[in-house]
């Protein structure tokens, strides 16, 4: 039943898309944690004072409990590297100039970690369990964006 | 033995145009309502049915995941069931399935749509319910499978425009007491729908329910979790869901024989034999004016082309003698596809509980039918809920939803503006190919020929042309060639893009029956002005010249009166 592709190029193709582009606004939740970052250049997250657990970013709502949730709880700026991994290829399989590193930190005060670069990490390996802090851009730079966090960087 | 399963909350958030919740929000808006409307906690809870519809309406991919946390899913069992617009009333079968197969006691069911974030309009996420290579090419509009439906049923029953501008009439009425509605207006006339824009003749502006956001959430429960949490559970007492073709022009364009199936089973579930004399109240599915009239056809509470009729005599009205989208439906409350489904639910619920305020219908309704329809156009899901044992015993001062009822609405400048916003395309591009039997059926376009294949055992020469029969369920026997000939079975007089933009010259896309086949397929006329065109009109195929065929659908210019221009 299967007709047999000798030339594949030469199959009959019809070339299409979903015309479709989104915008994504940032919610209850994430309006006051954009407008913290873009004016004060704090990381807000939410204190659940039912189950105890603290969301970073700021949430509405507890997914635990359902309890309400404001941005209430500052976080950070310092915390601990949970995991991180160094990225040598691009999204089309194209190898990297310089190599990105990624670090999923967990800021003082939160439950949730928060996943960024991490800037110049220099020659030292880093260590899962070592302390970090995130750089805000300066204030004349920042858009409201997950980019006003520049990265984390080691502590001294 | 299934158990017997009740819902005993129900909650929903406003239907805005552009909310500044994230669908995450919405979802737990509703859901949260819900509870507390029953005076539950999530940890009640015992497993979660979740619906939206397309991914690419939100722009998430993996939508069911992304909701989870809204809709209380975290550490329970969680599905996300999806049949397109008929997946809002599709949860609450999940939901009872769920609780009747003894696999849950109590079931949050919550459905959600976030429209506003397709850019620049929903539409473009439609095109692919397109057949990609034999409709796609003719540069089709999602308007198109609605104004052609709806010519086809207001020609075969003789139906005056007027008395289906009248169903966008009611329901835009009725929403004006709905708490939680977008567009309820309460001055709105016949007339008004009448001026509105041609968009796609016979649709009109007014007659097409508006791109909205919201959430919705149902608590469903077995029957000894439902009488510890409730003194007045509404029963859920029958369900049922069906599936027409895939062809969508293979269909039977005027009565909706899936949504009879449904019905037909449910109502058997339900021990409903009259459903004229034993439904109190309906919510059948009105994305367009005609089609609350097609589902009400289809739900068999009226005659095949008499429930247009009742909607003039005032029969659907909420004091009428059969109460039809007494919510206001999606015309007037608002069309967040998936969550609007389950509104409807949600809206019997409140009915059958006296809990509908200023909504509520007269006398006490025992018994009602909610319906969804969606997937590539075809399918009907239908649920019967009832009250049983004399008069609610809760309060009926409540108002449902509360007025307080969340979802924010932002202005399009705000929404342009918000901090934080991001704007990106998923950037997928497809290369689609005919596959065996539309590759044949192309192959024949470029000889100039029409192609159809035989099914031996149900005696259809089907066109388009399929390797198997779908309703014999084997593989078909041979090619035919069939005629150049048609007849049109419908067509539209469209004046927009599929992104609403005006058009300059209108396209007229129609169905045309082949002759010797069984089929037929979705193409455009020519040589014939839009006040000639005709269903019935006999056409023949136009074909370009043999050097500019490419083997496309295009291969075909257009069909045309036959004997020439008319």
């Amino acid at each position: 039943m299967l007709e047999k592709i000798a030339r594949p190029d030469e199959i009959r193709r019809w070339p299409g898309d979903m015309p479709v582009r989104h915008r994504y606004t940032p919610g209850v939740g994430g309006d006051a944690f954009f407008t913290a970052l873009h004016e004060r250049g704090v990381v807000l997250g939410s204190h659940c004072a039912a189950c105890g657990t603290t969301y970073v970013p700021a949430r509405r709502f507890c997914e635990r409990d359902f309890s309400e949730l404001s941005a209430d709880t500052e976080v950070g700026p310092a915390g601990q590297l949970v995991s991180f991994t160094i990225v040598f290829a691009g999204i089309e399989g194209e190898p990297l100039d310089r190599p990105d590193v990624l670090g999923a930190v967990r800021l003082d005060g939160a439950d949730a970690v928060l996943i960024h670069r991490v800037l110049e990490p220099g020659e030292e390996p880093l260590e899962i369990g070592e302390r970090l802090e995130v750089v805000v851009r300066p204030e004349g730079e920042r858009t409201g964006s997950i980019l006003d966090i520049e990265g984390f960087r080691r502590t001294d | 033995m299934a158990r017997r399963v009740a819902v005993v909350g129900a909650g929903m958030t406003r239907f805005v145009r552009r909310a500044q919740e994230t669908g995450k929000e919405l979802a737990w808006e509703a859901s949260r309502e819900a509870l507390a409307s029953c005076e539950l906690s999530l940890d009640r809870v015992d497993a979660v049915c979740l619906t939206s519809a397309p991914d690419a309406f939100d722009g998430v991919h993996m939508k069911g995941e992304y909701l989870s946390d809204g809709a209380g899913a975290f550490g329970r069992p969680y599905m996300r069931t999806y049949v397109g617009g008929g997946s809002g009333v599709f949860t609450a079968i999940q939901a009872y399935y769920t609780v009747a197969s003894g696999m849950a006691d109590v079931v949050l069911a919550v459905a959600e749509e976030k429209m506003s974030s397709t850019q620049p309009h929903p539409q473009g996420a439609f095109l692919t319910i397109f057949d990609n290579v034999l409709e796609r090419p003719l540069g089709p509009n999602l308007l198109w499978i609605f104004a052609l439906e709806m010519n086809r049923y207001m020609t075969v029953h003789g139906l005056d425009k007027r008395d289906i501008a009248s169903v966008a009439v009611k329901n835009k009425r009725n929403a004006a007491d709905h708490p939680a509605a977008l567009l309820g207006q309460a001055d709105i006339t016949v007339e008004d729908v009448l001026a509105s824009e041609t968009l796609a003749w016979p649709v009109q502006r007014l007659d097409v329910s508006p791109i909205s956001d919201g959430a919705v959430a149902l608590v469903v429960a077995s029957e000894e979790a439902a009488k510890r949490i409730s003194s007045d559970p509404v029963w859920i007492q029958g369900v049922g869901w069906n599936l027409d073709t895939a062809y969508w022009t293979n269909r039977d364009l005027v009565f909706p024989e899936y949504v009879a199936n449904a019905a037909r089973m449910a109502y058997e579930m339900a021990g409903v034999t009259e459903p004229r004399k034993q439904i109190h109240v309906a919510e059948p599915y009105d994305p367009f004016d005609y089609k609350e009239l097609h589902h009400l056809e289809g739900l068999l509470l009226f005659d095949k082309g008499k429930a247009p009729e009742a909607a003039r005599d005032g029969v659907l009205d909420r004091t009428g003698d059969l109460p039809s989208c007494p919510s206001g439906g999606l015309l007037g409350v608002g069309n967040p596809i998936a969550a609007a489904g389950l509104m409807k639910v949600a809206e019997l619920f409140w009915q059958l509980r006296g809990e509908a305020g200023a909504r509520q219908v007269p006398g006490t309704p025992e018994r009602g039918v909610a319906q969804a329809w969606g997937d590539l156009m075809q399918v009907g899901t239908v649920v019967v809920m009832g009250r049983e044992g004399g008069p609610p015993t809760t309060a009926t001062q409540l108002e449902t939803p509360p007025v307080a009822t969340p979802a924010t609405s932002l202005s399009d400048a705000e929404f342009r503006s918000a901090t934080g916003a991001v704007e990106d395309a998923i950037g997928a591009e497809y290369e689609w190919d005919a596959g065996v039997a539309v590759g044949r059926f192309l192959d024949g376009l470029r000889e100039g020929t029409i192609m159809g294949r035989e099914c031996r055992n149900c005696g259809r020469v089907l066109v388009p042309p399929r390797m198997f029969c779908e309703r014999c369920f084997r593989g078909t026997d041979a090619w035919v060639q069939v005629e150049n000939t048609g007849v049109v079975q419908t067509f539209s007089i469209c004046h927009v893009s599929w992104d609403m933009q005006p058009l300059d010259e209108p396209q007229l896309p129609a169905v045309i029956a082949i002759d010797g086949s069984d089929g037929g397929f979705l193409h455009m006329l020519g040589e014939v002005t839009p006040e000639d065109a005709r269903v019935g009109m006999a056409v023949e195929a136009v074909w370009k010249p043999v050097a500019e065929r490419t083997g496309s659908i295009l291969d075909i210019a257009y069909f045309r009166p036959r004997g020439g221009t008319a």
